[in-house]
Order: structure tokens, then C-alpha cells, then sequence
């Protein structure tokens, strides 16, 4: 299992958006993965240490190096499927390298 | 007009009976199929909501149940008369989304939006539904003075306006910002962002008094980064708890349990949050998909929820180093109600603060210390509807003493609560005096508001202008 952490400036509202539809989307292409969401000034490196890939609403700035993939997913929040493809394509790419 | 209400009335009554919960789910259900949303995600998003509205209910009885006795006890014991129990955001967002007025705002909202983009008045797609409840409690304050939903329709229209033409203004701050490309289409309509106008102000007098204080500015993300877990949500509810039994001079055992009901409430407010959103996520995709669909070749930009600022940590860090000031300005402050308590970390302030002052975190601080009154005085104002609201949709216990009230003490939107009971007052009561009193205060705020926009399109020219410079010496 692949596990994501998602993240934003409140935890609430646009990081659980980004949780649902990364997962639905994830889903919807086979793949199994479980998301986390957060805010971003909860990160320690220790949390990020437990996680595949971190999806943040935007690239945030941390005093430690971030070690594993990074996929900015904003684009996901638009709600229109044509700008989010990307995004899920992107994590697509990653999660099937990972597996590998 | 009247009849209209009457027959609404009538044919509602029987739904509204069944209590809000029901209500809600029964409403929100049918107006996501109506958007297309497919059936079992509807019945899903309406019984998410029931459950968050049931939820909230319970909590708010177990916090105001053992916090307003000790409240009482604290104004006894310190002369301090402070006996409004700040909830914070969660049940508030709670309280407005109970009430099918909500989705009558909403609708007004998506309609002016769609008209904006239609006559270029506006770039933004607002896809941000869940947020509507900040603009529709102020329809519903209108409307608690005064029931005419005709003044709380134009209320929330000409807010509207306001919130897409500054959402237009602020997109290249954002690029800035974030450095994000010109390409990228995020902003945010988010209320939060009409105290721009105010903050602006001091910005300005900043500029010129004292410009020197940029130069100690210090690194937000490494203060974060020590305050730790001491700055969660939990922990400042242990605080607070134990600040009130302290001082309430309460017995040590009723000390640690105010502190850990304080804890408990505020965890859980926030997560009971998270159902609210879930309840309304298959009406935003809905909702998305109707307005896309009418704005085919279009190109704008996407207003969604303001969180995308986060990678900026003086977000955080002026929220953090404003908490414990707001306390002592509480104590002190003639006028306040408030104990500050769900609301003390100030989000819905310190993003408007960042986005006038660029981050430039000492003018945060300072700038953001001096908007402190103007929350607690607005959330003081509109603790008798929230409580009496509250009540209305079985989200508050009758059991307690009507004197008790609940509030939220960094609520978005400070200035336009009072515009909202300046309207209400005067649909309640059009006297010449309430109506001179609405006006005056309409022309200041809108005047202001010109002289942001103005400023705003200033520094916008200046970002393009530097562009150009930047683009020019590339070429050479």
C-alpha cells in the first residue's frame, strides 16, 4: 500500500479535498493507495519519514530536505477534470515506480 | 413579498418541524440532484451533513455545559465581565449551514458569478461552495433583525461583487507570493480578504512613518518550528481550560477538567469540521460542473479556499505571536464579551495580512494586534444571533440559562457583521435616523474600498511593469 500525505495551510477543508480525490481518482485507475491529511506547519521530518509521497497544495518551504517524491496538487482543487489529469497522471507515474 | 413568505412558510412548516438535521438533509439531497449529482453521492453528502449538524450539537453541550458555569464564576471572582463561550469557526459554519437560506445564498452567489464572467466584470470561477456560509450568515444576521430577505439578498449580492473584483486584484500578489507562473489560475474569493481595505491603511502609514522595521524582520517557518506542538489545537485548549479554572478559583480536579473538555472540544470541533466539508463536496463538484459547462471557451481564473497559502509560514507564525496578545487585550478591553477560546489562533485574519503587507512579518504583527478589537467587539456584537440560532437548529442546549452565549472571536468578516446589523436595524426600523446611519456607513466602506482597489491596481502595474524589465533583459 502506497501511502500519501496530503497537506495544507489549514488541514481542514482543501487538504481533505485533495485526500478524496486523490484517492477516488487512484481508485478509478486500480491503484491502492491511503492518504493522510494535514497541515503543513505539522510537518516534521520524522511524519514525512513514514510516507511515499508527499502531496502538498502548493511547494511549501522546511528547514529539513524533503526525501521522498513531491507532487504539488493544487490543481486537484479546481475541480475540473481536465486541469487535475496532470496531477493524477504524475502520481500514477510515481506510484507504478515505486511498486516496481 | 409577504404572501410569497406566507405560502413558503406553509409549505415548509411541516419540514422545518422535523428539525434541522432532518431538514438539512432532506434539502441538501434534493438541491445536489437537482445539480446532477448522481443519487447515492447526494444521499451521502445529506446525511454527512445531518450527522456533522448532530455532531456539532453534542459537543457545543459538552463545552458550553461545563465552560459557562466556570465563565460565571471567572466574572465573580475577577470583575472581568467576559461570559461568552468562544466556539471558534467549526459551529458556527455549523449553525449557518443548518439553515436552507444557505442554499438560497448559494444559488444568489452562483448566479452573480456567473453574470460577472459573462460581462467581464470579473476573471474568477469561484468553485469554493463550501465557504458560501461566510457571506450567507451575514444574510442571516439581516435577517434575525429585521426577517426581510430582500435587504439580505442585496447585502450579500453587493458583497459578492466585492469578493470577485478583489479576488481579480489579488491574483498577482498570489503569483508573487507563491511564485507561481502567470499561467497558474489559482485565487481565492474567500471573505477573509475584505479586511484587506483596512489593513491597508496601516500598511500605507507603515510605507511612510516607518519603513525601518522591515529590516528586523525575522524567519517565520524556524519560530513555527519550535513552538511545536505547544501551538495545536488540543494544547491551547488545555490552556485555556486551566486559565479559566485558575481564575474562576474553581477546585483543582474541576481544573483539570476544564482544561481537558477544552482539549477534547477543540479536537473535535475540527474534526466534525471535516464532515461538513465531505457533507458539501458533492454539491461543489456538482456546482462546478453546472457553471463550466455555461462558461465553455472562457478562459479564468479559479477561486478556491484560501489554504494555498500556507507554503508562506508567517500565516502561522503572526496567528501564533497574535494568540497570547489577544488574551490580555480580552481581559482589558472595553466592550469585549469574549473569553477567547476556539477562535484564538487567528486564521481568519492573518491571510488578509499577508496578502497587504507581502509578508513582511513585524507589519503582520503589529498591523494585526490593531484589527484584534475590531474581531472581538464584531464577534461580541453577534453573540445574540449565534446563540439564538444555535438554539433554532437544535445545535445548542436549551437546558442551560438564557443568558449563556456562544460566539466565535476571530470570525471572518468583522467590519461587514456590523454592516449586516447597521441593515438589519434599519429593515427592522426604518427610521430617518437608521437610515442615515446605513448610508453613512455603506459610503465609508465602499470609498474605502475604492482607494484599496485603486492601490491594488497600482502595485499590479508595478508587477507587470518588472516583468516586462525582467523579460526585456533576457532578450538583450
Amino acid at each position: 500500500m502506497i501511502k500519501i500525505l496530503a497537506a495544507c495551510g489549514a488541514g481542514i477543508n482543501s487538504s481533505f479535498q485533495i485526500k478524496t480525490g486523490i484517492e477516488e481518482e487512484m481508485k478509478n485507475r486500480g491503484l491502492q493507495v491511503e492518504v493522510d491529511a494535514v497541515v503543513i506547519k505539522d510537518i516534521t521530518q520524522e511524519m514525512m519519514s513514514k510516507y511515499d509521497i508527499f502531496a502538498p497544495i502548493t511547494k511549501p518551504k522546511f528547514s529539513f530536505k524533503i526525501e521522498i517524491p513531491m507532487v504539488e496538487a493544487g490543481p486537484i482543487l479546481y475541480r475540473i477534470p481536465a486541469m487535475s489529469a496532470p496531477v493524477f497522471d504524475e502520481l500514477e507515474k510515481i506510484i507504478k515506480g515505486l511498486q516496481k | 413579498m409577504n404572501t410569497i413568505i406566507e405560502v413558503a412558510n406553509k409549505i415548509f412548516a411541516p419540514l422545518i418541524n422535523l428539525g434541522a438535521p432532518a431538514m438539512m438533509f432532506i434539502v441538501l439531497t434534493l438541491f445536489a440532484v437537482l445539480m446532477r449529482v448522481k443519487l447515492s453521492k447526494a444521499i451521502q453528502g445529506g446525511l454527512m451533513l445531518a450527522i456533522a449538524l448532530t455532531g456539532m450539537g453534542a459537543i457545543i453541550d459538552i463545552l458550553t455545559g461545563s465552560f459557562a458555569p466556570a465563565l460565571q464564576d471567572f466574572v465573580k471572582s475577577t470583575g472581568i465581565e467576559l461570559a461568552i463561550t468562544d466556539v471558534g469557526w467549526a459551529p458556527l459554519a455549523t449553525i449557518t449551514w443548518g439553515s436552507a437560506f444557505t442554499l438560497y445564498f448559494l444559488f444568489i452567489m452562483v448566479v452573480i458569478n456567473i453574470v460577472m464572467l459573462m460581462i467581464n466584470k470579473t476573471d474568477t470561477l469561484d468553485v469554493d461552495i463550501f465557504n458560501i456560509w461566510h457571506v450567507s450568515i451575514i444574510g442571516l444576521i439581516v435577517m434575525y433583525y429585521s426577517n426581510n430577505l430582500l435587504l439580505a439578498t442585496l447585502l450579500v449580492s453587493f458583497l459578492g461583487v466585492l469578493k470577485f473584483i478583489n479576488a481579480d486584484l489579488m491574483k498577482p500578489t498570489f503569483n508573487d507570493l507563491l511564485e507561481t507562473p502567470k499561467s497558474n489560475p489559482t485565487t481565492t474569493t474567500h471573505l477573509n480578504f475584505l479586511l484587506n481595505p483596512v489593513i491597508m491603511v496601516f500598511d500605507k502609514l507603515f510605507d511612510k512613518f516607518l519603513p525601518i522595521i522591515d529590516k528586523y524582520d525575522f524567519d517565520a517557518a524556524t519560530l513555527n518550528e519550535k513552538i511545536g506542538f505547544w501551538g495545536s489545537k488540543f494544547a491551547i485548549g488545555i490552556y485555556l481550560g486551566a486559565f479559566i479554572g485558575i481564575l474562576g478559583q474553581q477546585a483543582p480536579q474541576a481544573i483539570f477538567t476544564l482544561a481537558f473538555i477544552g482539549g477534547v472540544s477543540l479536537e473535535l470541533f475540527s474534526l466534525i469540521g471535516k464532515w461538513f466539508i465531505a457533507a458539501v463536496e458533492p454539491l461543489s463538484q456538482g456546482i462546478t460542473n453546472f457553471m463550466s459547462k455555461r462558461l465553455q471557451g472562457r478562459t479564468f481564473n479559479i477561486g478556491i479556499d484560501w489554504p494555498f497559502l500556507a507554503s508562506r509560514a508567517e500565516m502561522w507564525a503572526a496567528a501564533n505571536v497574535i494568540a497570547p496578545i489577544m488574551l490580555v487585550m480580552a481581559l482589558f478591553l472595553p466592550g469585549n464579551g469574549i473569553l477567547p477560546l476556539g477562535g484564538i489562533i487567528a486564521i481568519g485574519l492573518t491571510p488578509a495580512l499577508l496578502v497587504v503587507t507581502r509578508g513582511k512579518i513585524l507589519r503582520m504583527i503589529i498591523i494585526g494586534t490593531l484589527m484584534v478589537p475590531i474581531f472581538l467587539w464584531s464577534g461580541t456584537a453577534i453573540a445574540p444571533f449565534v446563540t439564538n440560532t444555535a438554539k433554532s437548529v437544535g445545535a445548542f442546549p436549551t437546558t442551560l440559562s438564557s443568558d449563556v452565549m456562544i460566539t466565535h472571536s476571530t470570525l471572518e468578516g468583522p467590519v461587514e457583521k456590523f454592516l449586516a446589523i447597521s441593515v438589519g436595524k434599519m429593515g427592522e426600523n426604518f427610521t430617518v435616523q437608521t437610515v442615515l446611519t446605513t448610508v453613512g456607513i455603506f459610503a465609508a466602506y465602499t470609498l474605502l474600498f475604492i482607494w484599496y482597489a485603486r492601490q491594488m491596481k497600482k502595485r499590479n502595474k508595478k508587477y507587470e511593469e518588472d516583468e516586462e524589465a525582467a523579460e526585456a533583459l533576457e532578450n538583450l
